[in-house]
């Protein structure tokens, strides 16, 4: 046990003892959010396509340039490039009078609830080091997720059901686990990602054949060995934890199959998030979105839904087409289910991709596709509920959406305040490991008063 | 922490300095124990406490000092722990003593005024702090590990446990050294042993396995994350890396002088030109996550590489943390940033290079089944990738109305070879499926290729090896490239340039002089192995004595193995750490001479129960002082093995090209993204005798571990791992009371025994003796015979499920340019995969029999070693 572990074990003496149950903390700071869903968006949604509309590019558009060769740019980014008009139409939604995307009409009616934030800068152009930056707070990777320090923090309220749940796409994203990874925090905080079809978690379901009488006499007699065991080491207290882990895992295969079936929600509901739709991949989404909610109401303290396919480097206007059609329901199912329940107010909904797009694109193989590439300086996110703003839009970009130039603040920031959202303060929710207090922003940052409400 | 702040104090209330109580007491303290957070441009909370003007100013918390007013002064809240904010953060155990509190407040109910002395503004060592750095006290030939450990029970007032008895000893021996269980027969022919030698034979024996080497190349390979891929987007294939964790489990097997073994791997290919073996060793600069694709800035990985193996050679060998230092100069070691970046000068010429290399003899390197699935589905790729091509061939062809490819416009043609132009939309993610397995099964042919995975100084013409679209320079213009500070790590405002050196400290602090660094594009890192390769390098030894010490005792005699600085922890036993590195050094830098110092102690060989448990815990909570020898559970290796190595299934076969092991399927079938598309199925090998080989030999890739091995704490690829952690989660009791892998190993455990055609009753002890290396207790045997009767009845009256009918894996992807999900059908296991034994294929007693043996493989008594 390292200086880390005893460092968990001093504040988590409790839950040692307990077979590692998470149990819940209190927050460090007052705070509304008790729970979080992360949108994240797999690719880099394009801010100038989608919340941050720019008309002069209408009059650049297709205007070349010559970007010289520097060291310090990707190869794709340099040479000749031209500038790229958005091809979709924008209209100005809610009380706020944002200009969105017209694709979405029915997240359009939520904005009064949203805060909507153009600064943030992200730092990498490089997708598994750019979402490595925006999941753990370091591009390199190997660090803990947000959700593993939420959990860390905050501890679960359901003990039978993992406290931080990932529900992926329909392939894992680039830099696969890494990206729920508990890094150097105890395994109990790791990502568990829930699969789609068959067992929900990795072999909870035994392999056929196995029913549930079998299993449970398998049981019995396997506590029988441990307890016999057990009073030749009455002083190793790690034997009776790992008992109760055994009980513990088959609470939770109870438990599962209930929370996971969706299958009972009444046909508005599942309306309501586009499942059952014509378009396959809404009901896809909305079958996340509706399940992270499911999570959230059963006591999981936080949920990552993954979508992806974002990174439209051509043909943005069918290739960001189908992404926004397919996003409208369940999302805006997401956010008005939740506010209709109140569960608004105490679970933060978080929607951003790993980085913005470019308002211009490359000149490649001879010729124009009329897409973006990727970039850094400028993104769009937005918060919803959990003590975030409503209804608000902070920060801004230039003119052509190639860089934030308002209430800019490094992704560090946006991590601070996440935490600071959920209750948690950056600069003490911190670990020890390997001789170092490590923390989210890595190295301290300040949270962004502008996003809270 | 209490201690050296009182013997801080004591240090300068002596001091000469007299200008004043701030420079006496407040200062020395802000410098020390505040500035490191609070001070420069990345200062926490935004709170500068270098200034009376900005801790007037304050934080994002407001002002941090009210002069004249101590109770309404943050700072001094703070220091309190009142108010929400506790600083030093740490809780009421890092709070600063109460005369320093209170000098704090005095300071600050005078006004605050502000009298720095004239003193250096570096930081303040003290002597505690230090104790890495400095020499090795001088070796004692006369002294054992137990005058050391005795001494301090002693003081304590401890009585240690008595000795283990021998069933427990060789079950704890075979699992320490070899990472198996013993045999039924070992443990017999060892409890029988009569001889006084008895134990130091069967170390020596078990030194000898080539086993040995297996285990503990395994924690070396922790510690300098060895993968056989490269992470990130692609994660794409090292083909050639295994020969470097072939090399590390040789290297142990022959006990190659540990100065040797740094030699080799920092500059193996400078030192030894002409000896393989040397070259392969510098596959350990490479071992770290690294990718370079179009969307990378050439001069970002490289410094990635550059920052990789700075980082990473000082942590592995010298058990610091410099990567502190690469924006700051460290907030708590004596580690300049200056240091940091003279020591990334050493790198500086060091290009990625895979030299042809011939196998050597004790290399294993063939695996005829594996190269020709290989082959076979690169070439089903490549047939493909060429079908698409002729397709969208054809469909330029028509719009340009011409009839054969040369009388296409130029450029065209190659548009459709690189880019697949011409291919109808609804196609073309399957072409990039295809193309992106070409690539992958390209890279997976080169595993047979007698290549290493390696480094040359500066680049080796037509051998370079650095990932897609790096430009190499030739060699013959070729000028090592000069090294800047980067301030805040920033590539883009480099500072000073510095030149080749090694860390200051150990001259300044050791008695170790520093010796100049060539400039040339030769012989830096030579230079370097042999400064970290030197008995009089306080640091080399002692760190490596207690990696060792950590993996006997699950603890190190320091207890943060890769921190040996200001942050580590302290030793426990100061006088042993230095006296096992000066053996170390003593005896030729022998490793196995340090386990048989280790292994013959009292202290190794003591039962892990005390009869005093309660005295011994409120004295010695953490089992510092080794009253009892530690109970542990097994690694997850240990574990996976152990449990095929008592179904009778684990293959001994060593060496060569990763294999893969059946894994949990799920996972297997799992979408992986690789750029752009999809990664093909994973497959585990078709023959058992590669599936189930130890689990040291399986394929590395950063992207899918293993879920078995990763939910017991198995070691991250991409973070040096310098201990594994223990927990224990509900998701391990699914990955081995539920798994298929269990299941199945359980059952073939049954089939062999039931080949030995035993009783009831002598089957349970058997199987009781296999995992645990003793006989059941006879109410244990009555629990198992019922249990027994009642799964066998109840397998009598439930037929077996029925075979699984192996389907070929439908994936999908968003497309990157339509935006739609693409469909495809990924290859399925081969014709030729040699099942497992199958519920169906025994009958109801033998199912019955699996049942009771799943339990055994799930029970306490199973995983945990004592």
């Amino acid at each position: 046990m390292g200086l880390g572990s005893i460092a968990f074990s001093a504040i988590l003496a409790a839950d040692d003892a307990r077979a590692g149950v998470l149990s819940p903390r209190p927050q460090q700071l007052p705070a509304k959010a008790k729970h979080c869903i992360f949108l994240l968006m797999e690719g880099g949604p394009s801010h100038i396509d989608t919340f941050d509309p720019k008309p002069k590019l209408d009059q650049l558009h297709m205007t070349k340039f010559q970007k010289a060769v520097n060291k310090f740019e990707a190869n794709m980014n340099t040479g000749e490039r031209y500038y790229v008009k958005s091809p979709f139409q924008f209209r100005r939604a809610g009380q706020i009078g944002i200009e969105m995307n017209s694709s979405l009409p029915n997240l359009a009616d939520c904005v009064d609830d949203m805060c909507f934030y153009r600064g943030l800068k992200a730092e990498s152009v490089n997708h598994p080091t750019a979402l490595y930056h925006l999941n753990t707070g370091n591009q390199f990777g190997g660090d803990p997720a947000v959700g593993a320090w939420v959990s860390y923090g905050l501890g679960t309220v359901n003990q039978n059901l993992p406290s931080f749940v990932v529900l992926p796409d329909v392939a894992y994203p680039q830099g696969g686990s890494a990206n729920w990874s508990n890094g150097f925090l105890p395994p109990h905080y790791q990502g568990t990602p829930l699969r789609p079809a068959g067992s929900p978690i990795l072999d909870m379901t035994p392999p056929p054949g196995v029913t549930s009488s079998r299993q449970r006499a398998g049981l019995d007699f396997l506590k029988t060995l441990n307890q016999s065991h057990q009073q030749r080491h009455p002083d190793h207290a790690d034997l009776a934890a790992r008992m109760e882990s055994y009980e513990l895992a088959f609470r939770m295969q109870a438990e599962m199959p209930g929370v996971v079936d969706i299958s009972k929600e009444s046909k508005e509901m599942l309306a309501l998030y586009g499942i059952g739709g014509p378009n396959k991949d809404a009901d896809a989404l909305g079958r996340r979105c509706l399940l992270a909610r499911r999570l959230i109401q059963n006591g999981v303290r936080f949920v990552q839904v993954i979508n992806m396919g974002w990174d439209s480097h051509d043909y943005i206007d069918t290739a960001h087409g189908v992404r926004l059609a397919a996003l409208d329901k369940p999302v805006s199912g997401l956010l008005k289910d939740l506010k209709r329940t109140g569960l608004l107010d105490e679970t933060l909904v978080v929607w951003a991709g790993e980085f913005g797009r470019s308002p211009d694109n490359g000149i490649r193989r001879g010729s124009t596709a009329w897409g973006r590439d990727h970039n850094a300086n400028a993104m769009s996110v937005w918060l919803a509920g959990g003590g975030a703003k409503r209804g608000a839009i902070v920060g801004a970009t230039d003119e052509v959406g190639g860089s934030a130039v308002e209430v800019v603040h490094p992704l560090r920031d946006f991590h601070v305040t996440l935490l600071r959202l959920l209750g948690l303060d950056d600069a003490r929710l911190r670990y020890l490991h390997a001789g170092r207090d490590k923390q989210l922003s890595q190295v301290g940052g300040e949270w962004i008063p502008q996003l809270i409400g | 922490m209490k201690r050296i702040s009182l013997l801080v104090c004591a240090s300068f209330l002596q001091g000469a300095d007299s200008s004043g109580e701030f420079s006496k007491l407040v200062e020395p303290i802000l410098v020390r124990d505040c500035q490191g957070c609070h001070g420069g441009t990345q200062a926490f909370s935004n709170l500068d406490l270098r200034s009376r003007e900005s801790m007037l100013k304050g934080g994002s918390r407001g002002p941090a000092l009210v002069p004249g007013k101590a109770s309404e002064s943050l700072l001094i809240q703070a220091l309190e722990g009142k108010g929400g904010i506790e600083m030093p953060p740490g809780g009421a155990k890092k709070r600063l003593p109460p005369e320093v509190i209170a000098a704090f407040r005095k300071w600050v109910d005078d006004g605050a005024p502000w009298a720095p002395a004239k003193i250096s503004s570096k930081w303040t060592y003290y002597d505690a702090d230090l104790w890495a750095f400095k020499p090795l006290r001088p070796f004692d030939r006369n002294k054992r590990v137990d005058d050391f450990i005795d001494a301090k029970l002693a003081a304590l007032g401890i009585k240690p446990a008595p000795a283990a008895d021998k069933r427990a000893l060789i079950r704890r021996v075979s699992v320490d050294l070899t990472g198996l269980l013993p045999t039924p027969e070992e443990v017999e022919a060892f409890v029988n042993d009569k001889a006084r030698d008895a134990w130091p034979q069967l170390v020596d024996r078990l030194l000898g396995s080539p086993r040995y080497g297996e285990r503990w190349a395994r924690h070396w390979l922790d510690v300098t994350r060895y993968a056989d891929s490269g992470g990130y987007s692609n994660d794409f294939e090292r083909p050639n890396a295994w020969r470097y964790r072939d090399y590390v489990i040789r290297s142990f097997n022959s006990d190659k002088p540990y100065a040797e073994f740094i030699k080799e791997q920092i500059a193996g290919d400078e030192l030894y030109p002409g000896k393989p073996e040397a070259v392969i060793a510098t596959g350990f600069l490479r071992a770290g996550p690294w990718e370079h694709t179009g969307m990378s800035v050439e001069a970002v990985t490289r410094q990635l590489f550059l920052d990789d193996v700075t980082h990473s050679t000082a942590s592995v060998f010298l058990g610091l943390t410099l990567g502190c230092a690469r924006c700051h100069d460290h907030k708590f070691d004596p580690l300049p940033t200056r240091d940091y970046y003279r020591m990334q000068a050493v790198f500086s010429s060091t290009e990625f290079a895979r030299p042809k290399l011939p196998f050597l003899a004790e290399e294993n390197h063939e695996d005829p089944r594996s190269a020709a699935e290989i082959k076979n589905t690169f070439d089903y790729a490549k047939t493909k990738v060429s079908e698409y091509r002729q397709m969208g061939a054809k469909k330029l062809m028509e719009k340009y109305g011409v009839t054969k490819t040369e009388d296409l416009p130029k450029g065209e043609l190659e548009t459709v070879m690189n880019n697949g132009a011409g291919i109808p939309p609804a196609e073309f993610e399957k072409f990039k499926l295809y193309q992106k397995h070409m690539q992958i099964y390209k890279d997976s042919l080169d595993r047979f290729e007698p290549k290493a995975f390696a480094v040359s100084s500066g680049p080796m013409d037509g051998e370079t090896d650095g990932g897609q679209q790096l430009r190499y320079p030739k060699r013959a213009a070729y000028r090592a490239p000069v090294v800047h500070i980067l301030p805040g790590g920033n590539i883009q405002s480099p500072a000073d340039a510095v030149s080749p050196g090694v860390l200051g400290l150990l001259e300044q602090y050791g008695e170790y002089p520093s010796p100049k660094i060539p400039e040339t594009v030769e012989g830096r890192r030579s230079k370097l192995a042999h400064w970290i390769a030197d008995a009089k390098n306080p640091l080399t030894a002692r760190v490596m004595v207690n990696r060792i010490w950590q993996y006997h005792f699950g603890r190190g005699i320091a207890a943060d193995p890769s921190n040996f600085g200001k942050m580590g922890k302290k030793p426990s036993h100061p006088e042993l750490l230095d006296w096992l590195s000066g053996y170390f050094v003593e005896q030729g830098w022998s490793v196995k001479q340090v386990h048989r110092a280790i292994l013959l102690s009292k202290a190794y060989q003591r039962a892990s129960v005390n009869a005093d448990a309660k005295f011994v815990q409120e004295k010695d909570p953490d089992n510092a002082a080794l009253a009892i020898f530690p109970p542990r559970r097994m690694d997850a290796e240990t574990l996976r093995d152990s449990i095929l190595q008592v179904s009778g299934e684990l293959s001994l076969d060593a060496g060569g090209p990763g294999t893969f092991p059946q894994i949990n399927e799920d996972v297997a079938r799992q979408p992986q993204h690789r750029m752009g598309s999809l990664a093909p199925v994973y497959h585990a090998s078709a023959l058992k005798r590669q599936r189930n080989r130890r689990t040291i030999y399986g394929f590395q890739q950063r992207s899918l571990v293993d879920p078995l091995v990763d939910v017991f704490n198995g070691p991250t690829l991409d973070l040096s791992c310098e201990r594994r952690e223990t927990s224990i989660v509900p998701t391990q009791s699914f990955a081995l009371f539920n798994s298929q892998l269990t299941h199945d190993m359980a059952l073939a455990w049954a089939a062999k025994l039931d080949g030995r055609k035993l009783d009831r009753d002598a089957v349970v002890a058997r199987a009781f003796v296999e995992a645990y290396g003793r006989a059941p207790e006879p109410p244990e045997l009555a629990a198992s015979r019922a249990y027994l009767d009642k799964m066998t009845e109840w397998h009598k009256q439930t037929p077996p499920p029925a075979k699984p009918v192996r389907k070929s894996v439908i994936h999908k992807i968003t497309s990157e340019l339509t935006g739609q999900v693409a469909e495809f059908v990924q290859q399925g296991d081969p014709d030729d995969y040699e099942a497992n034994l199958h519920p169906s294929d025994v009958k109801p007693e033998t199912r019955a029999l699996a049942d009771f043996l799943l339990a055994l493989l799930n029970s306490n008594e199973f995983v945990y070693v004592y």
